[in-house]
This record gives C-alpha cells, sequence and structure tokens, in this order.
C-alpha cells in the first residue's frame, strides 16, 4: 500500500485553523485532487471491464429474447427478479442511515450517510434494469405507466407489480432528492474552494447560489426533517411492496403475512452489509479514517446483530406457522426449503444470513475492520441467496406435482447478475471522485466546537442532536 | 471528529463525552448525597423525586376500585349462567390490554438500556414501575389460565379433549395447543417478564444508592440477550392468548400485531403517568415538555406502525382469498362488527393520525394528554374486536367487560403507586440524567 | 460568479454600499451578535454560516416557516390524485374484473395512494424550500467579498443590508464593533455582474423548451390520427410473423381466403355422422323419443351425465334443473331488460319433449343459450339428457314411488 499512500493527499492533511476547516479540508481534497489514488484506477477500470460484460449481456438479452436465461416454466421468476429485489434491498440502508437514524438522533450516521445515500441511488438503478428487461420488450415499459395509450387502456392498479411501479419510483425519486438537497451545502463549500473556471462553474451551478444564510438554513432544516419524516415510512413501505409481489399470491412460501416487515428487515440488513462492506475500503483508500472511525464501524455491526436476529425470527416464525396452519402444502413447502432440492440455498442463507453475523456479538470482531468485511460480504450472499429461496423453490414445488421443476441458470444469467456490480461500483467511483462524500456541514454541525455555549441557557445547547418533528 | 457522542441510542463507548460535562456532573452529584434521596440536584436545580404519602393513598383508593369492578364483573358474569363463557371473553380482550401495558413497559426499559438511551433516562422509573406489575399480571391472568389447566373450554376450545379427538385440525395441533404445555408456556413467560422487570428496577435502585458505575453497562450487557427472548415470548404469548381463540385461523405476522399494541400501550401508560405525577408536584421540573414531544412522537409512530402492520395482514389475506383465513376477517366485517373494524381504521389511525401529526399538539399537555385516552380506548377496542366475535355475532359491549377492563387497569395503577412509592421516581445516579434533564427538541 | 474581478469604481463614482459584513471566529460570537443585532431592531440583515447553528433562530428572531403547511396540501393532493386516478382508470373509464376483486378496490388501491402522498410531498418539500429560500440564486454582492468564501468552510459572518431603514453607516458600523468581530467590511453594491440573463442561455432554453414539447405533440398527433403504416418496432419479432393467419386475405388461393375449407364431395376420417339417431336425435325428420341403441344407458352414463351436467348446465339451469343456476341469478339481479330467462329443464314442457329435440337444443342452442355441439361430444350430451330425465322424474316423484324403509327416513 506504500503506493497509494504516496500519492494519498489526505493522510497528511494540514492541519487547518480550525476543526472545521481540517472537516472541509479533509473531505473536498478527495474531489479535488487532479489525480487519485492509483486504487481508484484499477477499481475504476475493473468497474468499467464489469459493466461492458453487463451492458453486452443486456443487448444479448434484448436482441435475443430472454429465452437466453434459464427463466422458463415452472421458474418464470428466477435471476431477473432475484437480482430486482436484491439490488432493492441493498438500496434501503442509505435512507435508512439518513432518515431513520436522524429522526432517533443518532448523530454517528453523520460519517456514512452521504455515501450511504448515493449507494442507495445506485442500487436502485440497479435493481430497475432487471424488471426492465425482463418485460421481454425493453422499448414499451410506458405500458405500465398511467399514461393514455393508444389502445385507450389503463394499467391494472389492483395489481402488486403497478403498486412495484409507484414504489420504486417514488423511491427513487424522494431517495434523489433528499440526496442532492443534502449535497447542496457542501457543493457550496466546493464552488468557493474552485481554484479552475469549470469547477466554480459545475459546482456554481449545482449548488444554486447557496450562501449559508441562517434564514435559509432554518427552511432547509426543516424541509430536510420534513423530507426525513416522509421518507422512514417510504422506505418500510417499498420492499414491504415489494414483498406483496410475493405475498398476495396465493403459492405456499409466498401468501405469509409477516412478508412485509420480514422483507424490510432484510432489506435493512443486506443494505448495512453493504454499507459495511463499501465504507471499509472507502476509509483505507480515500484517508477517512478520522471520520469514519472504528467506533461507527461498530455500531454498525451492532445493527447487523439486530436486523438478523429480526431475519431469523422471520425464518422462524414462517416455519412454525407453515405446521401450525395445518396446510399441508405450506408445510411441505418448507420442509423442502430446508431438505429439498435447493437444501444447499437454504442452509447457505440460514449461515450468512443468521449464524455468520452472530460473530459481532464479540467486540474483538465487531471493531476490526477485516473481519467487517467479511462478515458484511458473507451477509450480501446471503441475502441474495434469500430472495433465490423464496423465489425459486417456490415456483418450482408448487401445487401440482406434474409441474414441478428445477432452475437451471445460463451463462448469461450469470453475466447480468455479475456485471449489475459492474454498473453500481463505475457510478459509486465516479461518485467518490467528483462528488462530496462526506456530508461536511453535518459532521460540522455535530462536531463539538460548534455547540455554542450560552450562559443564560443552560438547557439549550448541552450537546443533544437539534432533531425533532 | 465525527460526533458519536450525543445521540440517545448511541451504543458504543463513552470515552469522549464532551469534557465540559462530566467533570462538571461528578463533584454536584457527590456533593449532596443526603439531599438526592428526596430531592435531584442536578445542573443548578432542585426536583422533587419522591411520591411519599401519596402513594398509599393511591394505592388504597386504586386498589378498593379494583376489588369492586373486579368484583361486580365476575358477579354479572356469573348472572349469565353460561359458566362464565361471555365473561371469559370480556376479561381476555380486558387482559390484553393490561398485557400490553406491562409488557411494553419491560420492552421499553429494555430497550432504553439496549440502546444506551439517554433522553429517556428520567422516564426510565416510571416504566421500570409499570414493567414491575409483572407479577400482579400473572396472579390477573389465572381465571384466563386456569380453566384451561382444567379442561375447560371457556375460551379455548382446544382445551377440551373429546373436542380435539374429533376434529383433524385440532388434533394436528395439538402438539403445541394442548393445556399441559399451554401451563409451561404461561409460567414461562410470566416467569421471564418478571424476573426481567425486577432485574431492572433492583439493578437501577442500587444504581441510587451506590452510584456504582459498572451498573449501567451490565444491565446493557443483560438487555441484549433478554431482548431476544422478550421477542419470542410476546410472539408466542399473543398467540397462544389471542390467536388460538379461534384455533383455525393463523397469520404469521400476528405478534408483531400485538406487540404494536404494547409499544402503544407503554408510551400511552407513561405519558398519562408522568402528567399525574406532574400533577402532584413530583418531578416537575426534570420532565419537561421535551420528554413530552418524545413520547408523543413514538406514540404517533406506532400509531402509523400498528396501521402498517395490520393493513398489511389484512390486505394480503383479503387479496389472496384463501377460504381458511379470510374466515376470520369476514366474521370481523360482517354485520356490527364491520362498524367495530371501521372504527379501528378511523379511531385506532386515521384519527389520531391527523391528531398527532402537528408538533404543537405534541408539547402541548392537555391535547396529548385528550389523545392518549383516546389511544387508550382504541387499544381496548382491537382487544375486543380480536377476542369477542368469537362468542358474540353481534358486538355487544356489556357493563361486566367495561368494569373488567377498569379493575384490571386500577390493579395495574394500585401496583405501580404501591412500586413508585417505595423509592425515587428518578435514577438519579444514572451517568446519564444530566444529559437527559437537558435533552431538547428543535 | 467570479472572486477574480473585484469590483472597479466606474465612471460614475464608487459603487454605492451593500451592507456592512462582520467576520467571526466561532458560532458563539455569532450567536452573541445575533441578539444584539435583533435587539436593535434591524430587518433586513441576515447572518451565514457553514452549518446550520444551534439556537441562531432565536437569536435573530427567525419565525417558524410556512413549509410544514405546503407540505402538508401537497401530500392531500397526492392522496386525492391517487384516490381519483385508481377510480377513474380502473373503475369508470376502463372497468375491468380482475381476480374477483371489486372494480373499486380500496385495499388494492393503498399502495399507491400512499405512495402518491409521499411523492407529492417529498418534491414539494424540495422545491418549496427552494422557491421560498429564494433559490436558485445566481449572483450576490457578497460574491466579490473575498473573505466572505470561507463562509461555506469555517467562518460565521453577519451582513446588515445598507437598504435597512434603520442602517447608517457610523452607528451600525459602532454597533458590529461592539460584538468583538475579527473583521468589518464595507460590501459595495455588485455593478458588474449584469441583472439579466445571457441571450445565448435564453436562446438555448426557449429552444430547449420547444424541442420538449415535439415527443408530446407527436404522441398527440398519433392518438388522433389514422395510419395504415405498421408500428415502428425495434425488434421485429413477434408482430411480423411469415404466416397468414386466419379470417385474414391470403393471395395464394382464388378466393383469397387464409382458412381452407375442405374440399367438397370429402369427408375427414371418422367424420361421416351418418348415424341420424346419434348424432341429430332425429329419425326420417322427427325427433327421435328413445336413446340410440349404440348409446349404453348404465349407471357409468348417468355418473357421467351428471358430472357434465354439473360443468355445463348448472351454471344457467341451476342443480336442480329449475332454470336458476348463478348466471339466471345475477341477470335477475342485473334487470337489464334484455335477458331471457333459462328454462326450467322440470318443467312440464320439457318433460313431454323428445329427447333428439333436448338433443338437437344442446347441440345448436335455443334463444340466448348458445350451442354446445363443439364443446360437448355427443355421447356425452346423451349422457346429459339421460341424468336430465332422472332429474325430471326426481321432481315429479310422489310419496308412493319410494320404497316403505325410505318414506320413514323423510
Amino acid at each position: 500500500m506504500a503506493a497509494i499512500s504516496d500519492v494519498n493527499p489526505f493522510v497528511n492533511a494540514p492541519a487547518g485553523d480550525s476543526a472545521f476547516a481540517r472537516i472541509t479540508d479533509n473531505v473536498s481534497r478527495i474531489a479535488e485532487v487532479e489525480r487519485p489514488p492509483r486504487a481508484w484506477y484499477i477499481a475504476f477500470a475493473c468497474a468499467l471491464a464489469i459493466l461492458s460484460i453487463f451492458l453486452g449481456s443486456i443487448g444479448w438479452v434484448v436482441w435475443n429474447g430472454i429465452g437466453v436465461w434459464g427463466t422458463t416454466m415452472p421458474a418464470a421468476w428466477a435471476f431477473p427478479i432475484v437480482n430486482f429485489v436484491f439490488w432493492i434491498g441493498i438500496g434501503h440502508a442509505g435512507t435508512l442511515i439518513s432518515a431513520i437514524l436522524f429522526l432517533f438522533r443518532q448523530t454517528w450516521r453523520t460519517a456514512i450517510n452521504r455515501f450511504a445515500e448515493a449507494m442507495t441511488i445506485f442500487a436502485v438503478m440497479c435493481a430497475g434494469v432487471f424488471p426492465g428487461i425482463h418485460i421481454g420488450r425493453p422499448w414499451l415499459p410506458y405500458y405500465m405507466l398511467p399514461i393514455p395509450n393508444q389502445m385507450d387502456m389503463w394499467p391494472q392498479f389492483r395489481s402488486p407489480l403497478e403498486w412495484d411501479i409507484f414504489a420504486v419510483s417514488t423511491y427513487a425519486t424522494i431517495s434523489i432528492v433528499f440526496w442532492y438537497m443534502g449535497m447542496i451545502p457542501d457543493f457550496a463549500t466546493f464552488r468557493d474552494r474552485a481554484t479552475t473556471f469549470w469547477r466554480r462553474l459545475c459546482y456554481g451551478v449545482v449548488a444554486m447560489g447557496w450562501r449559508g444564510s441562517s434564514r435559509q438554513w432554518h427552511r432547509y432544516e426543516r424541509a430536510y426533517l420534513i423530507l426525513a419524516a416522509l421518507a422512514t415510512p417510504l422506505v418500510l413501505s417499498v420492499h414491504s411492496v415489494v414483498s406483496f409481489d410475493f405475498a398476495t399470491s396465493q403459492l405456499p412460501g409466498w401468501h405469509t403475512t409477516i412478508f412485509p416487515p420480514y422483507f424490510v428487515a432484510g432489506a435493512i440488513f443486506g443494505g448495512f452489509g453493504m454499507v459495511v462492506m463499501l465504507a471499509v475500503p472507502a476509509r483505507q483508500f480515500f484517508g477517512l479514517k478520522r471520520i469514519i472511525q472504528i467506533k461507527h464501524l461498530e455500531v454498525m455491526n451492532k445493527v447487523l446483530i439486530a436486523t438478523s436476529l429480526l431475519v431469523g425470527y422471520s425464518y422462524m416464525m414462517e416455519f412454525f406457522v407453515a405446521w401450525y396452519s395445518g396446510n399441508k402444502y405450506e408445510a411441505f413447502t418448507f420442509v423442502n426449503r430446508a431438505f429439498g432440492q435447493y437444501a444447499w440455498s437454504y442452509w447457505t442463507m440460514i449461515a450468512c444470513n443468521v449464524l455468520f453475523p452472530q460473530l459481532h456479538w464479540f467486540k474483538a470482531v465487531r471493531t476490526n475492520p477485516v473481519a467487517t468485511l467479511i462478515i458484511g460480504m458473507f451477509i450480501n450472499v446471503g441475502m441474495w441467496f434469500e430472495r433465490f429461496v423464496i423465489i425459486c423453490t417456490s415456483l418450482t414445488r408448487d401445487f401440482l406435482p406434474s409441474s414441478w421443476g428445477y432452475f437451471i441458470p445460463t451463462k448469461i444469467d450469470f453475466m447480468t447478475l455479475g456485471g449489475s456490480f459492474g454498473l453500481f461500483f463505475t457510478l459509486f467511483l465516479l461518485f467518490c471522485r467528483y462528488l462530496p462524500m462526506v456530508a461536511m456541514a453535518e459532521v460540522k454541525a455535530f462536531h463539538p466546537s460548534a455547540h455554542a455555549h450560552e450562559p443564560d441557557h443552560h438547557v439549550e445547547h448541552a450537546g443533544q442532536a437539534p432533531v425533532g418533528i | 471528529m465525527a460526533t458519536a457522542k450525543k445521540g440517545p441510542k448511541k451504543t458504543s463507548s463513552n470515552a469522549k463525552t464532551p469534557s465540559s460535562e462530566k467533570p462538571a456532573a461528578a463533584p454536584r452529584k457527590s456533593s449532596a448525597p443526603e439531599d438526592s434521596a428526596a430531592r435531584v440536584n442536578v445542573a443548578g436545580f432542585s426536583d422533587s423525586i419522591q411520591l411519599g404519602s401519596e402513594s398509599s393513598a393511591l394505592f388504597a383508593k386504586a386498589a378498593g376500585v379494583a376489588v369492586i369492578c373486579l368484583g361486580v364483573s365476575v358477579a354479572l358474569g356469573a348472572s349469565d349462567g353460561d359458566g362464565f363463557r361471555r365473561w371469559s371473553h370480556g376479561y381476555l380482550a380486558a387482559f390484553g390490554v393490561a398485557l400490553a401495558i406491562t409488557a411494553g413497559s419491560v420492552f421499553w426499559v429494555c430497550l432504553q438500556n439496549l440502546v444506551n438511551a439517554r433522553w429517556s433516562v428520567v422516564v426510565r422509573r416510571v416504566g421500570e414501575v409499570f414493567a414491575a406489575n409483572m407479577p400482579l399480571l400473572a396472579v390477573l391472568a389465572l381465571p384466563i389460565i386456569v380453566p384451561v389447566v382444567l379442561g375447560n373450554p371457556v375460551v379455548y376450545e382446544w382445551a377440551d379433549k373429546a373436542k380435539v379427538a374429533g376434529d383433524e385440525i385440532l388434533a394436528h395441533k395439538s402438539g403445541y395447543l394442548n393445556p399441559t404445555f399451554f401451563l409451561v408456556r404461561m409460567v414461562f413467560y410470566f416467569g421471564f417478564w418478571s424476573i426481567l422487570a425486577r432485574y431492572y428496577l433492583n439493578h437501577s435502585r442500587r444504581q441510587d444508592e451506590t452510584g456504582g458505575s459498572e451498573i449501567a453497562p451490565s444491565m446493557t450487557r443483560v438487555s441484549g440477550p433478554a431482548m431476544i427472548v422478550f421477542g419470542l415470548a410476546i410472539t408466542f404469548c399473543s398467540i397462544d392468548l389471542f390467536m388460538a381463540v379461534d384455533p383455525r385461523w393463523f397469520s404469521t405476522m400476528f405478534g408483531v400485531y400485538f406487540f404494536a399494541s404494547c409499544v402503544l400501550g407503554v408510551h400511552i401508560t407513561l405519558i398519562l403517568a408522568l402528567m399525574w405525577l406532574q400533577g402532584r408536584g413530583r418531578l416537575a421540573k426534570s420532565v419537561t415538555t421535551e420528554h413530552y414531544h418524545d413520547l408523543g412522537k413514538m406514540l404517533f409512530a406506532f400509531v402509523i406502525f400498528w396501521a402498517y402492520i395490520g393493513f398489511s395482514q389484512f390486505m394480503l389475506i383479503w387479496y389472496a382469498n384463501l377460504p381458511e383465513e379470510t374466515a376470520w376477517f369476514k366474521q370481523r366485517f360482517a354485520g356490527g362488527w364491520g362498524t367495530v373494524s371501521w372504527t379501528l381504521v378511523f379511531g385506532h389511525f386515521v384519527i389520531p393520525f391527523f391528531g398527532l401529526l402537528s408538533r404543537y399538539i405534541k408539547r402541548n399537555k392537555t391535547l396529548l394528554g385528550f389523545w392518549c385516552f383516546w389511544m387508550l380506548a382504541m387499544v381496548y377496542v382491537d382487544m375486543f374486536w380480536l377476542v369477542l366475535p368469537a362468542v358474540d355475532v353481534e358486538p355487544n359491549l356489556r357493563a361486566m367487560d367495561v368494569l373488567a377492563l377498569l379493575g384490571l387497569l386500577s390493579a395495574l395503577v394500585a401496583g405501580a403507586a404501591r412500586e413508585a412509592g417505595k423509592k425515587n421516581l428518578i435514577p438519579t445516579k444514572d451517568p446519564r440524567l444530566e444529559q437527559s434533564l437537558a435533552f431538547e427538541n428543535i | 460568479m467570479s472572486d477574480s474581478h473585484e469590483p472597479q469604481a466606474s465612471d460614475s463614482g464608487p459603487p454605492p454600499l451593500h451592507g456592512l459584513l462582520a467576520e467571526y471566529r466561532t458560532p458563539a460570537e455569532l450567536l452573541r451578535a445575533s441578539k444584539k443585532v435583533r435587539d436593535a431592531g434591524f430587518s433586513r440583515w441576515d447572518t451565514f454560516s457553514p452549518f446550520p447553528v444551534h439556537g441562531i433562530d432565536k437569536a435573530m428572531g427567525i419565525k417558524m416557516t410556512i413549509l410544514p403547511w405546503i407540505v402538508l396540501g401537497a401530500g392531500l393532493t397526492g392522496l386525492a390524485t391517487a384516490i381519483l386516478l385508481q377510480w377513474w382508470t380502473n373503475a369508470y373509464d376502463y372497468p375491468w374484473l380482475v381476480s374477483g376483486k371489486p372494480l373499486w378496490s380500496i385495499p388494492a388501491n393503498v399502495p399507491i395512494m400512499f405512495e402518491l402522498t409521499v411523492l407529492f410531498g417529498g418534491v414539494t418539500t424540495f422545491i418549496a424550500m427552494l422557491v421560498l429560500n429564494n433559490l436558485p440564486f445566481p449572483s450576490h454582492p457578497l460574491d466579490h467579498v473575498r473573505r466572505f468564501a470561507r463562509a461555506t468552510d469555517d467562518r460565521f459572518f453577519l451582513l446588515i443590508e445598507a437598504a435597512d431603514p434603520k442602517f447608517d453607516e457610523t452607528d451600525t458600523r459602532a454597533l458590529i464593533d461592539a460584538t468583538h468581530p475579527i473583521a468589518v467590511e464595507g460590501v459595495p453594491e455588485d455593478r458588474k455582474t449584469s441583472d439579466k440573463l445571457p441571450t445565448g442561455i435564453i436562446y438555448s432554453l426557449v429552444i430547449v423548451t420547444v424541442m420538449s414539447a415535439v415527443p408530446f405533440a407527436l404522441a398527440a398527433k398519433a392518438r388522433y390520427t389514422k395510419s395504415r403504416s405498421t408500428r415502428v418496432h425495434i425488434i421485429q419479432d413477434m408482430d411480423s410473423q411469415p404466416k397468414y393467419k386466419a379470417q385474414r386475405e391470403n393471395p395464394v388461393f382464388s378466393d383469397g381466403r387464409s382458412t381452407r375449407l375442405p374440399d367438397p364431395e370429402t369427408v375427414a376420417v371418422g367424420e361421416l355422422r351418418e348415424d341420424d339417431h346419434f348424432w341429430r336425435g332425429q329419425d326420417h325428420g322427427a325427433w327421435v323419443r328413445t336413446f340410440p341403441p349404440t348409446f349404453r344407458v348404465d349407471e357409468a352414463a348417468m355418473l357421467r351425465g351428471q358430472q357434465r351436467f354439473g360443468i355445463y348446465c348448472t351454471p344457467c339451469h341451476g342443480f336442480g334443473g329449475e332454470g336458476n343456476g348463478m348466471v339466471a341469478k345475477r341477470a335477475d339481479e342485473l334487470a337489464q331488460g334484455t335477458w331471457t330467462p333459462p328454462s326450467n329443464l322440470t318443467d312440464e314442457r320439457i318433460r313431454n319433449m323428445p329427447v333428439g329435440e333436448i338433443f338437437n337444443t344442446i347441440t345448436n342452442g335455443v334463444r340466448n343459450m348458445p350451442a354446445y355441439g363443439p364443446q360437448i361430444p355427443a355421447s356425452d350430451r346423451w349422457a346429459i339428457i339421460l341424468y336430465l330425465r332422472a332429474l325430471e322424474r326426481g321432481h315429479a316423484g310422489k310419496i308412493a314411488d319410494l320404497e316403505p324403509a325410505e318414506r320413514t327416513g323423510l
């Protein structure tokens, strides 16, 4: 890593005349440096290569039709929907960190909220690709929108898939608005530090003339709070609606009333897994160890234990009620999951989602970045398999034994799945290079020296994060 | 450099508390050890933090009301001549409210310790006192548990061995739904909750006396595993007591649905108890509008959460339309029960949603108190709606139901009054107390 | 926007003063200064900080914004939009029954009601924040003050505008000096930056606006005109298949039909159907009154008939054949006036009807009853008639028909 620290200008960031200046400097120079660390170039080249596989495989699917996937009856929803639900789940952590933790006054979130939000948006973009290409004719997606069309027909609003369109597009819109609004003050900082005309112009345009006026901050903070309050139920609704796609059906293993909260817990779990996976290299390579500290990783790992247990609770309830209901189809489905033809995927899921995260009960594990990274990876594998188990085991073993089958993915299936990571990481690396990776204004606001101690109001500034509805 | 030191839920090390606070707090606390027994002296103000003689007066009143109400209720139930069948259902619904409040308190106290909450320290003792009602609640559960153990199908038809033998579904479930295992589980639930509640109350009080700095972290450590067991206990307890009233119906979400009522129950109780205490000059300065605001926000959030869980459960069953599941809702949307269902939709969600939306309302004691009573009534309507369709074709709220509810709530008040009168109403030596006193929303 | 151009004195003398700018090192100093300025009764002044300073609202006397109310209104608009959209499209304009749900299914509409409420509320929050804050605000006199660049970094500023009625350069400067700023600076009005947008930007905006209307105009044109050309498809897979479809014109044959008729004077194997009795229920033009000899009347045929009757006949005629099936009941309920009720199959008229005529009715239909010949094989049609005869016998039965042992069971 010597080569990297040679070009890394942040390790020895010059101490400014105040803590605020140091924060500004630490974050801004990542985007200001002329040549980013070599690791960035290597990562970007890899990401572009994987992205090209993604684009190529999508082109192949569009040109030849979705028959080039292994997706066929009875597994009519196979990899594409597994990938969709997986990415949508990843996309939950960003808004969770930004909105829910904000409402709960979790100030540690300021270290990671910006790139978690970015991660959300890129993950939702990856997710959006899959239903788009799975519909078979990706040039006709407007059929799903309520716009007057030449057939004089309307979408079917009683369908959960139609709810999905609204939920995912609303989520993407609000996430982008939330992300952009949070960046406005930081864009202004970039603008004011810019040394070249083009940087000044570009950051100036996106900063929209923000000058940090207190009268503006007042409305800005109120708007941020309202957006957080709106995004909190929204983030719960998105994965709930995704779960409705399955749970409104009558298929054993899909029709379960616990699906909405279970999917939400799983999404937060998977999303946090991805956040720790990205946070560890980000703090390593961009010199952000003073901002994203070990204690932040530790808190996130504790959240992982909690959500892992919630997911485990849901697995258990499904099993219990499958037996308790006395419905033989339900009972068969769950026994089949654990001991049938897909048992290997089921036990992978259990191991990655329920067992490995329990290692975080040990302080030595949850404060170790490498262990954090590895368990984060396991969680992502486990959460992908969770969706695979739900979709494939139920579809290939429905009511009619004559239509039972086994899903075998093709090369193209793996290329679209793996390639989607290329899209994600390409966008993420561009974000790291050009946009404020840490919410500077928020970090400053929670810095100890931001608390003006006023003798006449002893209750007023006692170090509580200023949040409320 | 980033700031992980002010949130109420922060769970990592406290090492970096702002230096201005810790040394300042320590000498003040040690300077007035005698005084701190009766008054809290932090940050330059004092407050009355013991209930004193009010305790025994309230206990006498509440216990009297409880005995009279429950007695009259039982007498009315006996006069029906149906072997207490109707009365038991009404009592079970009322017991649901009492359980929601008490189990909710256990959960809440456990949660505050688990996440190392700071804002809630001044109100935590009140929660601990209500959680400590658990042994009392176990006694009050006897009218439900004893008939099952005796094999009397007064509420639960699966308690009747003859009936189970002749019914394929009940026979299938008899491995779980049988009197012996039911008794074992009930002993476990109430035993576990009682021990946990007592653990928190005792340790928190010991901290008042010794000020031991190891007590708060040890309570936090216990909270993690305790929360896991609590989650399982509340799930299966709600299945056993409420879902099993109709042993043919099932929903994987049911535990979460009941849990929503528990969280509502504890916040309603805390707000009303604090208002009563402040009305008598206790905690008058310690508990501020900010704490009410936060409790109100949680109440508001769980009004929404309840609607989310309730709607998801209903909608999924309505949509899939499987006969073994829809029958339960069909019953609850037919005739007068339909009116009750719509009352829940509007009374338990739509109206309080708009009622609690505004920041102004959550910071206004009169209005917040009104919404607490409203939600308490709605939690009861919810329990009534869960249990009573099993016995009444049309909803029929009778005097014995209301008396059972009043009796059980009075019993909880009596238990809490007796417990609260023993010691302080605030954990005076909690290391996070000063932050809680100074806590402020924007 | 450029800081490289310090405002210069123009020919008309130095630019007038925009205001006085004071710089502070900490938020606490800014708060103290703000309270002084607030108490001095100024109205056109502001403070600037790199992050929202806690307590500045009170110190400056900023009133609570109306933003929450705007958002509430927008959210309710979103809710109403969702309800109207779903009702109008699925229950009114294009009613379409799906999976046995009511046309207007409130539970199924809730998710979209929620999503649109949040969507409208969230987007409005952002737009209202910009509008209330007067953003975007491209140029400001402060942009030409070098030290002010640190307002987004680590310094705290206070600006009192010269336009304030209480502003007096000497007195105000004295007031500011009393708050111990690091520096005080007069901010000149910005005369260099034009108030107008550059013409290039205006033209680009006009062009972009016009261009963005083109797709909508094309869509509108396509919706209200007719065209003989096929749709533009990127991949012509399923739309253009090299085959002639049924009922379409076909240039290959002289009669122009795609669907071919069998050659005259030919019969496919097994389709001769000479037996009038079995295939048409006739015997030399008269309706037969007996079952065909090739049809075996036995218990199996009776059960088969019962099953087929249950599948094909009960929807209209009912399980007892009285003409009270679900379709008939529903039609009665709708009372639309165009409905001919199905016959009661057990009444006198049908009971006396020759089996051949009943067979013909099933095969070819009558009144609004469709022809079932294409759907039900002939032997099954006879089985249905057999079962129907049993039904009729049951209806006409008398107590005397029963065995004495069975009578007591009634």
